[in-house]
């Protein structure tokens, strides 16, 4: 379960249409002194990365500036509902301000900016919000139990990934990934399987909808192949929480998750973190796809002292404090920043090194349309998910790209 | 000496006096119903009029609505997940109320009777009512975990069943498990009106009954069951209001899932309003629930309807 960002992505994309992926919503210095700012961010999956802003970052620019900034966290999964209400008690035709001023800067400071970083937030050529770090959904997998089946290393293709996978559940060791209604998990294996195969949503018109297509078919056959050969029933049901659990419970050998897993097992299990690896995604025929999970800082055109807000993001992502907040979630929250690909951070803990190298085939949902609300609309409605989980719960792959392509049809206005 | 004065002051209080118009009865009876009207108007009225005017324009978050007209209805009504929406609220609704009815009733005729510990029993069927539905369903939420069922370790332990039932991965099941958890969370507020509404049945009744030759079944069903009819009908409609708009367990347990087999009006509404940031759409959705509620209870009141002799 990553919940956090991939939550707050979804979300504010979803909210918005704008892409801005995030949490920083700077708010508000509206007395004349002393000033203030408001930081919303959603809890993180990492106590001491949200306990250093409020110890170290917000009293040090406190100190510096006079400023002070509050530390506003939300629970997992509700920062959508907080992001919408605070949306909707400010005003303004946009709902975040441009801060591609600060973007170039940022860029020119540390190294350049991912492409990724753009895809994320920049939207008719402005930067709507700082991306600040992707939340990477990778393959976690048992090193022991994959090498009692004859793998040392992580199959390299779907097809491979799936001959595995029969034979772990024949061993006892069933794959987990999930197919339900979750914020991230889901989305995390199953749109990186429908590009690899060649599916898309819409073209990058933004318009014409490719739903229905040999590519989609294939990936459709695969991952009902791939559900009924190497997994459980229960995975249609699951939300993000359950492979975790069915994780570090010894229940799966495989599944598609961020950092969070081998995270809890180094704490708690850690004879079992001794045989956890984290690979990228299978290639397909058509490539090796990640999914996009940025968490970015945003400025909201309400607030009232924009210059503030821009000020501190400007601040907070200079390398000695952004540095440092990087550092202490060692790789959770993996930079866009190329002045980053190197730094120490990453020899801590070399399994992680893959979500590294994941950023450069990331996207997010959609792709490769531009964002828009109809996107937003297609996350709602877990048209994708539910095209696959569908297709393995018994219906036909003909029934579920028909129903995809109604829905999307439908959502963008397209006939 | 103070019958003196007082008299003089009444003399010289004037013609109209604030105090004594306040105690006229309609002004007074009016002044008490005015802050709950207020109230209701501020807190029901005015939300429910808003979200009609929301639902018939096209409403992003943080940006101002265009009028659409019928534009968002005629979307849903297009929508194949819509009215698999709708499925799903009245086979949540339908089963969980009548299990509820039975259920209830049972668990009331049983608390009416002598038995040790009686008010202790009857404070703790209240409990599944009283604890917070987030909490206990995330109590659920293990009972029916794949990984950790109780349920799938008994039928396990047992020889019953290996692998236990999949109970919120497979679509039934899910819907089954949902209801059941309903069930059990909204049993105690059957109960214990029904046993509120059996206690003021008049023992002379039944010992009437008696005489006649009404054995316990013709005492049921020929005293007891039209005495309650009247909270039965109140009951069933508080349930069946409670459970058409249920969120919190069922966001809690399944989001929907899995593939939409248990959306219902509400989470769907919430998805689209809050998650896609479509308040227009969303309004929608969830004004769609108006109609058939409304039908729901018009039919039962129809039913319910005590007989003219």
């Amino acid at each position: 379960m990553v919940a956090h960002s991939r939550q707050s992505r979804r979300d504010v994309l979803k909210l918005t249409a704008l892409g801005a992926a995030g949490t920083l919503l700077g708010s508000a210095a509206t007395q004349a002194a002393p000033k203030s700012l408001t930081m919303m961010h959603e809890s993180s999956f990492v106590p001491p990365y949200d306990a250093f802003f409020k110890n170290q970052l917000a009293s040090a620019y406190e100190k510096a500036t006079g400023i002070k900034v509050n530390y506003e966290v939300v629970s997992v999964g509700s920062l959508q509902t907080r992001v919408t209400t605070a949306a909707e008690n400010g005003s303004g035709p946009d709902k975040f301000v441009d801060v591609s001023d600060i973007a170039v800067e940022i860029g020119k400071e540390s190294g350049g900016w991912y492409e990724s970083a753009q895809e994320s937030v920049v939207v008719n050529g402005k930067w709507k919000a700082i991306p600040f770090g992707n939340i990477g959904q990778l393959m976690n997998w048992r090193t022991d139990w994959f090498k009692e089946a004859g793998y040392d290393k992580f199959p390299d293709t779907w097809d491979e990934l799936l001959e595995a996978g029969i034979k772990l559940k024949k061993a006892g060791h069933p794959f987990g990934f999930e197919l339900g209604h979750g914020f991230g998990d889901n989305h995390g294996w199953l749109y990186p399987l429908l590009w690899s195969y060649g599916g898309r949503e819409v073209e990058a018109d933004g318009k014409t909808i490719v739903i229905d297509s040999d590519e989609t078919a294939r990936a459709i056959d695969f991952c009902r192949k791939f559900f009924k050969e190497t997994m459980f029933e229960d995975v249609l049901g699951w939300t993000d929480v359950n492979n975790n659990k069915a994780f570090l419970s010894e229940q799966i050998s495989c599944t598609n998750n961020a950092e969070s897993i081998l995270w809890s097992a180094k704490r708690d299990f850690p004879d079992m973190a001794k045989v956890i690896d984290q690979s990228e995604n299978p290639k397909g025929p058509k490539g090796r796809f990640h999914m996009l999970n940025p968490l970015c800082h945003a400025v909201f055109t309400h607030t009232q002292d924009q210059k503030a807000a821009k000020d501190f993001l400007r601040w907070l992502m200079a390398p000695p404090q952004a540095g440092a907040w990087y550092d202490i979630a060692v790789t959770y929250y993996q930079p866009f920043l190329h002045a980053y690909d190197d730094a120490p951070m990453w020899k801590v803990e070399p399994r992680n090194l893959p979500y590294r190298d994941a950023l450069k085939t990331a996207h997010l949902p959609g792709w490769p349309a531009p964002l828009s609300r109809a996107q937003s609309e297609t996350i709602a409605k877990f048209v994708v998910i539910d095209m696959f989980a569908k297709a393995c719960a018994g219906k036909s792959t003909k029934e579920v790209i028909a129903d995809a392509q109604g829905q999307l049809k439908q959502i963008y206005r397209a006939t | 000496m103070t019958a003196v004065l007082a008299a003089s002051a009444e003399r010289r209080r004037p013609a109209f006096s604030f105090g004594r118009w306040l105690e006229r009865e309609g002004v007074f009876g009016w002044l008490m119903v005015a802050p709950p009207v207020v109230f209701l108007v501020a807190l029901v009225g005015y939300p429910f009029f808003y979200g009609i005017w929301i639902s018939l324009q096209d409403r992003p978050v943080a940006k101002p609505g265009v009028f659409v007209g019928l534009d968002n209805f005629i979307n849903d009504w297009h929508d194949p997940v819509f009215w698999q929406v709708v499925a799903n609220t009245f086979v949540y609704t339908i089963a969980a109320t009548l299990l509820k009815m039975v259920g209830g009733l049972g668990l009331a005729l049983v608390m009416n009777q002598d038995f040790r510990f009686k008010n202790l029993t009857r404070a703790l069927l209240l409990l599944p009512f009283i604890v917070p539905t987030v909490l206990s369903t995330i109590a659920w939420q293990w009972i029916l975990d794949p990984a950790f069922s109780v349920i799938n370790w008994a039928l396990m332990a047992t020889g019953l069943a290996n692998p236990g039932p999949s109970w919120l991965g497979n679509p039934y099941l899910a819907m089954f498990s949902l209801i059941m958890v309903n069930t059990w969370r909204g049993l105690p507020f059957y109960a214990i009106t029904l046993l509120a509404g059996l206690q003021t049945i008049s023992p002379e009744l039944y010992e009437a009954a008696t005489i006649d030759g009404a054995g316990r079944w013709g005492r049921f069903r020929y005293v007891t069951l039209p005495l309650l009819k009247p909270i039965i009908f109140i009951v069933t409609m508080f349930s069946v209001i409670f459970t058409f708009s249920d969120f919190q367990l069922i966001y809690v347990l399944t989001r929907g899932g899995p593939a939409n087999a248990t959306h219902v009006f509400a989470t769907y509404a919430f998805d689209i309003a809050m998650g896609a940031g479509q308040f227009g759409q969303g309004a929608s959705i969830a004004l769609s629930m108006v109609p058939p509620l409304a039908l729901i209870i018009l039919a039962m009141a129809i039913y319910m309807r005590p007989a003219k002799s």
